[in-house]
């Protein structure tokens, strides 16, 4: 038997049946429509999100990086501090010494916010003494025709060099006059600017303000700081070889527990036992973010779920509606030589295009969804288009709607077929 | 003319509640091919469900049927249907054409439920025995732009598309005005000449008149096989 040829006539007038009665079907769809539409909208939207999270733990130097910050001593430790003299680069030699799986480590010294000045045009921002292997861990560099950053001679002569952020180079110079070469004042003592550290882009996303020298947004804070040899930091500002923190950047994600046990180990061996400082790295913050992520789809997912459910249900409804109203119709049907097969598929496939065409209108529904998000979130924070419609989602969508409907045409078209012809004529 | 049917000691039992209810309580008859009957009795006489064992809706509670030479008394459903959509044709007092079908779409309806069915033959069959009923010129209507002796017609082309052995006509002409009642008795008629057994079941004289066997069932017994 061509399975074919009996759908076709049972679609066909599945789409009859769905013109005949379009407020109705209409309405026995609605659960449908929002089923699909909230499913398709919210992978797509979580999908975009996770999506962005990345690029931020990206900019953020990735996660291969390690961050090591000084740390207050927990409180049963308190009255052993003078054990310890904190993280200095004596921590930076042993860790290099005998830690080979990282590859770079940079020692920092936030030295504050603090004031600089150029000819009457001033900013604050943050200070940093760091050494060269600043650029291999935060993933920054300087692009050519930009000067240099800090080099081996100048942290061992803790030369008075200084490295612009972006934005602090537009806030300190006028557009006409080249930075490099130029002595600033950091916080009161001259610094000669030798070098602009390239501007960060939203690293993939869009920064929309194009007015603002140096990018804007929720990336400004990236574009900002200025840079200093960590030696001349600590003899011209702090006063002692206190570090602040320590980034490290190792080869081999897959490395990282390991690293980061081994990093502790190290530390605390050199801190006699002293945990003054604390580790973290962007796994952490990726986790959180997946955290968020399992949230959004697990409450979303539900009212997908729900609404599908619910849709099901109401295409069930109006299916053994439709059945009551049509048991004359199934008789004369049965009279003239249909199976109850053939009704059972006339009454699925009923069911199945009511569903199907709900479908379709949640997946148009579910674009003007993320078109809206995507408007919203670009209004409020100037990054691109967050979230794109995949085909496969909506394939995923469609099919879902599909089965509801199958699912829930299964028991009203089982009834159609099961019906006595002879009742079903006589039936007013 | 050969034999089509032949029935041997047909019952059919009702259950209802407690109360058994004997529709139909030992029934023999023989039809012929080409034969032009009419089954009279009051209501609950058991002529109602003598034509829903004969035109394959039902199944008797013991007897024996022999229809073209097979013993079709306790067939499957499936096979049922297929008797239904193959060989036998229904013409209802109430027309029973689906109201969103077309004129066409409702003729070619049982054409639809067979193995070998094709669009183009089914339509081709449609479009033929709506000329013989004279509804050629209706063909994409609806059933409600017609009228009551129209929707007939159309029926009673439905009933013959699929070249049946007999055709069943309940109470044919009982929503038909008397205009109406001629013509649509004459083409009723008029299928005796292909061969096909009509056999029309009613309560009115005037409608049996017409055929040349009068057969009158009373508590589920032929009380009388009149030959005219």
């Amino acid at each position: 038997m061509k399975i074919f040829d009996r759908l076709r006539p049972a679609v066909i007038n599945g789409l009859r049946e769905l013109q005949a009665n379009k407020v109705r079907s209409l309405l026995s769809m609605s659960g449908i429509i929002l089923g699909v539409a909230s499913l398709v909208a919210m992978v797509t939207v979580v999908q975009g999100m996770v999506g962005n999270f990345r690029q931020f733990v990206d900019a953020m130097g990735g996660i291969e990086k390690i961050a090591v910050d000084r740390q207050t001593l927990p409180k049963e430790q308190e009255h052993l501090a003078e054990l310890s003299e904190g993280i200095t680069l004596r921590d930076v030699d042993q860790i290099r010494a005998t830690i080979p799986l990282i590859r770079n480590i940079s020692p920092e010294v936030r030295v504050g916010w603090e004031k600089v000045v150029y000819e009457g045009r001033e900013a604050i921002t943050l200070i940093l003494g760091c050494t060269p292997d600043y650029l291999p861990v935060a993933k920054r560099w300087i692009d050519p025709g930009q000067g240099r950053f800090i080099s081996d001679l100048d942290i061992l002569h803790r030369t008075d060099v200084v490295i612009l952020g972006s934005s602090i180079a537009a806030d300190l110079f006028p557009p006409n006059v080249d930075p490099l070469g130029k002595v600033i004042r950091v916080k009161g003592k001259r610094f000669t600017v030798v070098g602009l550290l390239n501007n960060i882009e939203g690293a993939g996303m869009q920064i929309r303000s194009g007015n603002s020298k140096g990018g804007g947004g929720m990336w400004r804070w990236r574009n900002s700081g200025v840079f200093i040899p960590v030696t001349t930091a600590t003899s011209k500002f702090t006063g002692n070889d206190h570090l602040t923190g320590l980034g490290l950047r190792i080869a081999d994600a897959n490395d990282l527990q390991h690293t980061v046990d081994q990093v502790e180990r190290s530390l605390l061996q050199m801190h006699h036992g002293l945990k003054d400082f604390n580790i973290s790295t962007n796994e952490e913050t990726l986790e959180s973010f997946k955290k968020t992520e399992s949230a959004f789809k697990l409450s979303l997912g539900g009212v997908a779920a729900i609404s599908l459910f619910i849709g099901g249900i109401g295409i069930m409804n109006v299916m053994l509606a439709s059945i009551n109203e049509r048991i004359r119709e199934i008789g004369v049907r049965k009279a003239v030589g249909a199976r109850g097969s053939d009704l059972f598929l006339q009454f699925l496939a009923e069911a199945a295009v009511i569903s199907v065409m709900g479908g379709v209108i949640g997946l148009s529904v579910s674009m003007g969804i993320v078109w809206l998000m995507n408007y919203i979130l670009t209004q409020a924070i100037p990054t691109q288009a967050v979230a794109t419609l995949d085909w496969k989602i909506m394939a995923q969508g469609l099919g879902f709607s599909v089965i509801v409907g199958l699912v829930a045409g299964v028991y009203p078209a089982l009834r159609a077929a099961k019906l006595d012809p002879i009742e079903a004529l006589r039936h007013e | 003319m050969g034999s089509l049917v032949a029935i041997r000691g047909l019952h059919k039992a009702y259950h209802m509640g407690d109360e058994t209810v004997h529709a139909l309580d030992g029934v023999d008859l023989d039809f012929d091919r080409g034969e032009y009957i009419a089954i009279l009795g009051p209501s609950g006489s058991g002529k109602s469900t003598l034509m829903h064992i004969l035109g394959f809706m039902d199944q008797p509670t013991s007897g024996s049927i022999i229809f073209e030479g097979e013993e079709v008394s306790s067939l499957g459903a499936d096979r049922r249907a297929w008797y239904r959509s193959n060989r036998v044709g229904f013409v209802f007092q109430s027309f029973n054409l689906l109201p969103r079908l077309t004129v066409l779409e409702n003729v070619a309806l049982p054409l639809l439920y067979r193995e070998d069915s094709d669009r183009e033959a089914n339509e081709a069959a449609a479009k033929h025995a709506l000329e013989r009923v004279g509804m050629l010129h209706r063909l994409e209507h609806r059933p409600s732009q017609l009228s009551g002796g129209e929707r007939q017609r159309v029926a009673i082309a439905r009933a013959i598309v699929g070249k049946p052995s007999i055709v069943f006509a309940d109470e044919p002409t009982g929503n038909l005005d008397v205009k109406n009642v001629d013509r649509i008795l004459d083409l009723l008629g008029s299928l005796l000449a292909e061969g096909i057994t009509v056999i029309v079941v009613t309560h009115d004289l005037g409608v049996a008149a017409r055929a040349r066997r009068i057969i009158t069932m009373r508590a589920g017994k032929v009380q009388e096989d009149r030959r005219q």
